[in-house]
């Protein structure tokens, strides 16, 4: 099973993607970028400090082309030819334990824990293959977490690594 | 792209005008007077109005609702306040509302986003993506069914309380929102989510006219104030220019952007032929508009109102949006009623605001200005529009009695000088405002999301190749969005390739 943001993981999360298109009903047609921002909350061990982890997919026709997770500092648009299309953002327990199957996605998102920017009637009217993508990544992969599994203790104002390991 | 803006009022801004209709030194806002909508519409940052000078206060107490009785609910920015205040009512209608709140506030911003800064779906396409994400299941207030009830079934089903039920009638009633109309339950949840986002815009609502120009100006457009448009040239079927009342001709390379309504739009501007005539018969017969229009007074005075009912809760001084009186929804509907039919409500409840306690730089020192607002008919009886000219002062008088009954301070003494607003004031000084019509189209199912304001121009294009429209009659609606505009630029950015640098997500 892989780490949790490891390549091995984002390998089984696209794979787990790219299977899940196959069984949708209609595919959606069109290339989009989509940005990912996991945002430090003092809380979950795998975003330091007051960092962000980001990563960027490329979806085409349902599938995702490729991932990358971007390096402290790296300039996005260095590997976008044009813009990015979706945009989410959120704290990194939330995406930990979107991850862990703990919290469910879309309620995430209805909740505003997660922020979504980008065509909004695009993502209704392909409701079907977004919520495949939100599966693939919740319940498609067995994660391994090496640092500590979600649900994490509550933060506290001293090292959020030692608060999780705890 | 260069960009010319043809004005026909002698400045920028339409509803957005703040004049001294009173006495020197007092700024009333003539219309548009609550901006609920400004910081969550994507054009504020995008546009870095704030380096322009706009700023916004949100009082502490947005809102209250002041009853006969002497008691008095508040909406307040803070939460567990207004759960207090509505406790004092019902408990259970307390911790209703906290649910509610807290789960409309959690995707207000979302919802808000994909029903209005985007050009419009269908109801069947957005129910259809509603139930795949299976929203109906993971809320206890949003449901597919509330496309066809109204406000006040929304509120029998989830409040108790008729109090606290009129204040959230009430408080949809201010945004446009009629309690009684079937589908708007549909908007509701959404309302309350953003029911203590009340803003008022420092130094008079025109500020925010202001500083949209001085964006344009700053980027190379023009703004030609006392311009008004008499024609739009049309050559095979393209939107070639206009030509003002003065005969000047303005040629347009690119395109020409309509914000005004449809009716001058398709009916006195385009030459004759230039649309399928089943266009123009619809324009002609199928538009709909909001059957109610308001009623202003703006008041100079020399203190602020003292509410009786500030012996139940102090708050109520410090209040913003204030209702005078409705108790229950359906003295609300009843209103609905005779407004409808072209008759004055029976008993005179106006919503009273004082921007001066927030703003003081709209009024002299020592000054404030005051607004009272009733809901009332375009057309009273047999009398039409022009029965207001008439009665205006009659009415206004009955409007600040009513206001003194429940600020007994608010007489002769208080008021320095005021003047009436009526339904037909609007329709004169805004035309586009047809009949009154603040929202620039009804606010109902049947003008709703791609049905606004007909179906064949919902989507901001026109038959006329090159002739948008990006007006208040296009989704979602009025109400200072910024929407409607903010759509049609995409469509046009879509339609004519250009480079969309705000879509930048």
């Amino acid at each position: 099973m892989p780490d949790i943001y490891s390549t091995e993981w984002y390998d089984a999360v696209r794979a787990a993607i790219n299977a899940g298109v196959t069984r949708l009903r209609t595919i959606p047609e069109g290339r989009f970028v989509v940005a990912v921002e996991i945002a430090a909350d003092g809380r979950s061990p795998y975003v330091d400090g007051e960092g962000e982890r980001r990563f960027l997919m490329e979806i085409e026709d349902g599938s995702c082309l490729w991932y990358r997770e971007l390096d402290p500092g790296e300039d996005e648009k260095a590997h976008v030819a044009g813009r990015v299309d979706y945009r989410f953002r959120g704290p990194a327990t939330v995406f930990d334990e979107i991850a862990a199957g703990l919290i469910d996605p879309i309620d995430a998102a209805l909740r505003g824990a997660i922020t979504v920017r980008g065509d909004m009637r695009l993502l209704l009217r392909h409701a079907e293959h977004v919520k495949s993508l939100l599966e693939a990544y919740t319940n498609a992969v067995s994660t391994t977490w090496p640092l500590g599994r979600p649900p994490y203790a509550a933060a506290t104002s001293g090292s959020e690594g030692a608060v999780a390991r705890a | 792209m260069e960009v010319v803006v043809l004005e026909r009022r002698h400045e920028e801004g339409g509803g957005l005008c703040t004049e001294e209709l009173t006495l020197p030194g007092f700024l009333h806002n003539v219309h548009a007077n609550y901006h609920t909508f400004v910081d969550l519409a994507p054009p504020q940052a995008d546009l870095d109005l704030a380096d322009h000078g706009l700023e916004y206060v949100r009082p502490e107490v947005q809102m209250a609702s002041i009853f006969d009785d002497g008691t008095a609910l508040t909406v307040h920015t803070d939460l567990d306040k207004t759960c207090a205040s509505i406790a004092r009512f019902s408990e259970q209608d307390a911790e209703t509302f906290r649910r509610l709140y807290t789960e409309a506030h959690g995707y207000v911003n979302l919802l808000l986003g994909t029903l209005m800064y985007q050009p419009p779906m269908s109801m069947k396409e957005l129910t259809r993506a509603l139930s795949v994400f299976g929203v109906e299941e993971r809320s206890e207030f949003l449901s597919v069914k509330l496309r066809r009830e109204t406000i006040d079934t929304f509120l029998d089903l989830h409040f108790t309380h008729p109090k606290v039920k009129a204040h959230l009638a009430f408080h949809g009633a201010v945004c446009g929102y009629a309690n009684d109309v079937p589908g708007l339950a549909m908007s509701f949840p959404l309302l309350v989510g953003k029911i203590d986002n009340w803003r008022l815009c420092v130094g008079g609502s025109h500020r925010l006219a202001h500083v949209l120009w001085r964006d344009l100006a700053q980027h190379g457009g023009v703004l030609i104030s006392d311009a008004e448009v008499a024609r739009i040239a049309v050559d095979g079927g393209r939107a070639v220019g206009v030509v003002l009342a003065d005969g000047t001709e303005i040629s347009a390379r690119k395109l020409v952007v309509s914000t005004i309504d449809i009716e001058q739009t398709f009916l006195r501007l385009l030459p004759d032929g230039s649309v399928p005539s089943e266009l123009t018969a619809a324009v002609e017969s199928d538009l709909l508009h909001q059957p109610w229009s308001l009623f202003s007074v703006h008041l100079a005075m020399s203190e602020p109102p003292r509410y009786a009912a500030a012996a139940f809760d102090p708050d109520v001084d410090r209040a913003w949006v204030v209702n005078l009186g409705y108790a229950s929804t359906e003295e609300l509907d009843t209103d609905w009623r005779a407004v409808r039919s072209g008759r004055l409500p029976e008993v005179c409840r106006p919503n009273a605001a004082v921007n001066t306690l927030f703003d003081p730089s709209d009024a002299p020192e020592g000054g404030y200005t005051g607004l009272l607002r009733q809901i009332a008919p375009y057309a009273v009886g047999d009398g039409g529009p022009a029965a207001w000219d008439e009665m205006g002062h009659w009415y206004g008088r009955r409007c600040i009695e009513a206001w003194r009954r429940f600020a007994p301070n608010m007489g002769d003494g208080a008021i320095l000088d005021w003047t009436p607003y009526t339904p037909a004031d609007i329709a004169r000084k805004l035309p586009n405002m047809v009949r009154g019509d603040w929202m620039m189209g009804e606010v109902s199912l049947a003008n709703m999301l791609d049905r606004r304001p007909l179906p064949a121009l919902a989507q901001y294009r026109t038959p006329v190749e090159g002739l948008y429209l990006a007006g208040s009659t296009q989704h979602p609606h009025g109400f200072i969005t910024f929407a409607p505009a903010y759509n049609a630029l995409q469509v046009i950015a879509d339609d004519l390739g250009l480079e969309a640098w705000w879509r930048d997500v």
